[in-house]
């Protein structure tokens, strides 16, 4: 049976939602087993009130070391890694939606989908 | 010095702050990140960069949770959602960026000011939605062909198939690109724009616009959370539990909405956020020293403004129901 597109983008979302979820979590457990996560204690990370400069923060984990992180058992890089598959989620269903239109032959939307595209790709590669 | 025990206890504790902005945010239709920027702010004195960065991220797990439904049962119309992408992903990139410039020039009171105009901004047409839900049908006009905006969904209340046809599609993208703007500011879905831009602009049904709007909140997230993450604005173990909490909190909140038959109850929510909105309006007077009332006492007239606000919204609303009634 052929899937519809809908069914598609419907799984894709809640697919993405359960294994950002299952990174979060094991990135948390881990957190809590070593006491630590790149460098930072846990009781450093947990003093929520600390101010930005002397917190751990999404800019000293850098996409290059997401692996690296991970084999090391690093619970930040699983956290980070769980939370980039969310931002990736729904950026999916336009990649998805792109090739939907493509297939209908619906140039217009084509076009807007590629629109939407290069705009999340400004933000995430362009700008620093 | 936290231990163990002492960082789980807190970790808990930013869950329950995530499950109740998540359920609060599913019953008013906000959704949750309104409520959980100012809760982290007010009550866990968490630095406001790091609540919107929790915020955002955790407001993609949410919009893509309960959008997931909505698409499978084709109320949602991607199509349209993708359309208006265009502005509201560019409108996230422009807040974002007006942010990390904010906070770079040290005036992130204004940053409190904005939050609480627009979340005490957002309660008029949030409790105005409940007014109508099938708009009064519109000649089509040159955008509804050119731009596709025609669609059906099976409304299964009435049980019949609701035929619509979206029009001032240019106007639809207007708002949305300010709707963007308030997410990448605020770290928001800022999802009761998004309604106003669908539902007022563009005189699409309020199912089809709340729904679509929970898809799009996800992609305009998505555009801000990758400015936010290279600005540093996430910390991970406050991000972790906030987008667990929130998760939870929605999934339940929409369970709950399900059961809530008595509207009124559902005054007591729009309180809450009234009185979370006044909170952070005079939390950023304070910072800035435009007023010098202790934290204590910001509570107590927040509490009492937004009772006398909601009173009054509450009797203009009564008497207009009266009105249209009579």
């Amino acid at each position: 049976m052929v899937r519809s597109y809908n069914d598609i983008v419907s799984k894709v979302l809640r697919g993405g939602v359960v294994a950002s979820l299952v990174s979060i979590v094991a990135g948390i457990v881990l957190i809590f087993i070593y006491g630590r996560a790149d460098g930072f204690t846990i009781s450093t990370l947990a003093n929520v009130r600390e101010p930005f400069a002397q917190q751990l923060r999404s800019s000293l984990l850098l996409p290059s070391n997401f692996l690296s992180g991970m084999i090391h058992l690093d619970g930040a890089y699983f956290i980070s890694v769980g939370l980039w598959i969310l931002v990736f989620t729904p950026i999916t269903v336009v990649v998805i939606s792109l090739f939907e239109f493509a297939e209908r032959k619906n140039i217009r939307y084509v076009v807007m989908s590629i629109i939407v595209l290069v705009n999340l790709f400004v933000a995430m590669f362009v700008i620093r | 010095m936290i231990g163990a025990i002492g960082a789980g206890i807190e970790f808990l504790s930013i869950v329950g702050a995530g499950i109740i902005a998540g359920l609060l945010g599913s019953l008013t239709g906000l959704g949750g990140g309104t409520v959980l920027v100012p809760v982290l702010t007010l009550f866990y004195g968490i630095p406001i960069i790091f609540a919107t960065g929790a915020s955002l991220i955790s407001t993609i797990a949410t919009s893509a949770g309960s959008a997931s439904a909505y698409v499978k049962q084709r109320i949602a119309n991607v199509k349209i959602g993708i359309g208006l992408e265009i502005a509201t992903t560019l409108g996230a990139i422009v807040g974002s960026l007006t942010l990390v410039y904010v906070r770079r020039s040290g005036f992130i009171w204004i940053i409190f000011v904005v939050f609480g105009v627009v979340m005490l901004s957002s309660l008029v047409p949030t409790i105005q939605r409940t007014a109508k839900e099938i708009p009064p049908l519109m000649k089509p006009d040159w955008t509804t062909r050119f731009f596709q905006l025609s669609g059906s969904y099976y409304d299964s209340k009435i049980s019949k198939k609701v035929d619509y046809n979206g029009i001032r599609w240019w106007m639809g993208e207007i708002v949305m690109f300010f709707a963007g703007v308030i997410s990448g500011l605020l770290g928001i879905g800022s999802g009761a724009m998004k309604v106003v831009g669908m539902d007022w602009a563009m005189n699409l049904p309020m199912k089809v616009t709340t729904t679509t709007s929970n898809f799009m909140i996800g992609i305009t997230a998505a555009t801000g959370s990758s400015i936010y993450w290279f600005q540093g604005y996430i910390q991970p173990f406050i991000a972790a539990a906030t987008a667990i909490g929130v998760i939870i909190g929605s999934f339940f909140g929409t369970k709950i909405l399900v059961r809530i038959t008595n509207t009124n109850i559902r005054w007591i929510f729009f309180w809450v956020l009234a009185f979370l909105g006044f909170d952070m309006l005079l939390k950023g007077f304070y910072m800035e020293r435009i007023i010098s009332i202790s934290i204590s006492e910001q509570f107590g007239l927040s509490v009492v403004i937004s009772i006398i606000m909601l009173l009054g919204l509450i009797t203009y609303f009564r008497g207009k129901r009266r009105l249209s009634r009579g």
